[in-house]
């Protein structure tokens, strides 16, 4: 689907801490109320981990190999996790309840199995995975929606759901391989991730990037070639989209995470990356080992003294050159 | 009986004086329940395929119904009962194709009843269905039924219209909302909802210890005359007329339903002329 702009968005996950903070900003901007509660337009988990909602690499969607729409699975509500509150009031304030608990029996939650990772002590792994809608050049969501109440905007390539087209037939669930479309039982229509269109027209970044505490995150326009996507993407080729197979061209990028060598059995230091390059490669793809090479060395360079553009980049010294929104 | 005897006889005030007796009610409920298992045995069930014309029974002006959209009515024990075949709708998009839970590949029978007074038209449909889905959330989807009307001749589509200039005006009744949704369309993905919301119903789901004999029972109706270009006129010689279910349990939503293939037509006059 061609339009005459794409925004887009990196993200490296080199500098991810996992704090939260992304979901915590799109969740007070425009998730934690209306029937929204359960949904997390922006949230971060734990990789290797089954992810939210609840194994939705599984799930199914996106387009197969000939390009044509495959059947995906709705997940249950309890994939997502059921929002529970706790009793402030009644435990810390008037003292009628001697517990504070939550109101209903938390079984699962967007983040249950954070910071578990796989591997034994001490090759124990785990990196933090933040996501959002892809805006995908090619949604699925948008080729699943029989009403046609899935936009992409020509100006910058923002997928929406037309709220007065939707009627909630949910096939555009079903459809998003990535699961960042979410039924609202309240209203009995799907929303999503709107990249924060409101503020973009007012030339401001996303909530979840401007508040982003690590400063993983750049957004610009792919065609513009000063900016950082262009740079990131296209010239050092540093940045690859997740599950690139499933064939929805997201405009979200990763910058694949280095991480320590593997320790031997005597605790030599092996020449192998402590997260397996085949587990990496089976979320970014296949060139995910000369990415690494390519972070590997840029970061040698600006280490010994030579300057990095790439480096200068992905340190991220300025918002003003991380977010570039004209 | 005939429409007559209703009109005439002493029926009409046994129904306005037993609207108390609400055991009565019940078991004459229960027994309607017992022959619509059977209605291929039922004389007061008349099997109705497309393009068959259909009469409007006559509600007397001096019956009394209790609830105006009341579906376990007395009323509508005496009227004449329809019965018809509904089928998969052909898939038209690609997401309904890949999406047929094997539930919706079967047919299913819906049992109708079509009745006005000078005001105001009556529809009341049941249909069997084991499993009562009233819930849409996240995971779940609620039944429903609807009836389609074509506003212009039965050359219309029976696939939600054609285009604008042959639109269809839509009844849709879903388990959990208050309300009938008054819709208008002019082809696939065209359906929106009208400004005018003027269709009201009721609705009662009869379970039973036996799963197949579970069934809805809906009641629709709005004023004879109609509001608003996207409303079907009611004043003409037949009406084209369709129906369509939406079984929650199977996961049917939107072009994923049960609908009658081709028009019923429905003949709305009172004057007791059999259709040309």
């Amino acid at each position: 689907m061609t339009v005459k702009r794409q925004l887009s968005m990196v993200l490296d996950l080199n500098k991810c801490i996992g704090c939260h903070t992304c979901s915590a900003a799109c969740k007070l901007m425009w998730t934690n109320r209306n029937g929204r509660e359960f949904m997390y337009w922006n949230n971060v988990e734990s990789q290797p981990g089954k992810g939210y909602p609840r194994d939705y690499e599984n799930m199914g969607g996106g387009f197969d190999a000939d390009g044509a729409l495959r059947l995906g699975r709705q997940p249950s509500q309890e994939d997502y996790g059921i929002p529970w509150e706790y009793n402030y009031e009644d435990a810390l304030m008037t003292g009628t309840d001697p517990w504070l608990r939550p109101n209903v029996k938390p079984t699962w939650g967007a983040n249950w199995d954070e910071d578990e990772g796989e591997g034994d002590y001490p090759n124990s792994y785990y990196f933090y995975l933040p996501r959002l809608c892809n805006h995908c050049a090619n949604p699925a969501c948008l080729a699943a929606c029989t009403r046609n109440a899935i936009y992409k905007r020509q100006e910058d390539g923002i997928v929406l759901v037309d709220q007065e087209r939707c009627r909630g037939y949910r096939y555009c669930v079903n459809a998003c391989p990535y699961k960042k479309i979410y039924f609202n039982e309240e209203i009995s229509k799907s929303e999503k991730c709107i990249f924060c269109y409101p503020r973009i027209e007012k030339g401001l970044p996303t909530a979840c990037a401007q508040q982003c505490v690590g400063r993983i995150r750049w957004i610009g326009y792919r065609d513009d070639e000063d900016g950082p996507i262009h740079k990131l993407v296209e010239k050092y080729k540093v940045a690859l989209p997740l599950h690139a197979e499933w064939g929805t061209e997201p405009n979200v990028f990763y910058v694949p995470p280095l991480s320590p060598p593997k320790f031997g059995e005597n605790g030599e230091q092996l020449d192998e990356s402590r997260i397996p390059l085949s587990y990496l490669e089976s979320l970014f793809g296949p060139r995910t080992g000369e990415v690494l090479d390519t972070l590997q060395e840029a970061r040698q360079a600006k280490a010994d003294g030579e300057g990095s553009e790439l480096m200068d980049i992905l340190i991220g010294y300025k918002h003003a050159e991380m977010f570039k929104l004209s | 009986m005939t429409l007559k005897h209703i009109a005439n006889g002493p029926l009409v005030n046994r129904i306005s004086r037993f609207t108390g007796l609400v055991t009565l009610a019940a078991c004459m409920a229960a027994s309607t329940n017992a022959l619509a298992d059977h209605s291929d045995r039922n004389p007061n069930v008349s099997e109705v395929k497309a393009w068959d014309t259909v009469k409007v029974s006559r509600i007397p002006d001096g019956i009394y119904l209790r609830t105006q959209n009341d579906p376990d009515d007395l009323i509508w024990d005496r009227l004449p009962k329809y019965r018809t075949n509904l089928l998969p709708a052909p898939p038209v998009h690609q997401s309904v194709g890949l999406r047929f839970e094997e539930g919706s590949t079967r047919g299913k029978h819906i049992y109708f009843q079509v009745a006005r007074s000078d005001e105001r038209l009556y529809i009341r449909m049941h249909w069997k269905d084991p499993t009562e889905d009233r819930a849409t959330t996240v995971d779940k989807f609620g039944d429903g039924v609807a009836v389609q009307f074509a506003l212009n001749d039965a050359d219309t589509s029976y696939m939600m219209g054609s285009g604008h200039e042959n639109p269809v005006n839509i009844w849709y009744w879903r388990a959990g909302e208050p309300q009938v949704e008054n819709l208008v369309a002019g082809g696939y993905g065209s359906t929106t909802s009208l400004p005018q919301q003027s269709v009201h119903g009721g609705s009662a789901y009869f379970t039973s210890d036996v799963p197949e004999k579970r069934e809805w029972q809906v009641v629709m109706s709005r004023p004879f005359e109609s509001d608003g270009e996207h409303e079907v006129n009611f004043d003409r010689e037949t009406v084209p007329m369709g129906f369509a279910i939406w079984q929650g349990s199977d996961n049917e939503r939107d072009g994923n339903k049960r609908v009658t293939h081709t028009w019923i037509l429905l003949d709305t006059r009172l004057d007791g002329n059999a259709p040309n």
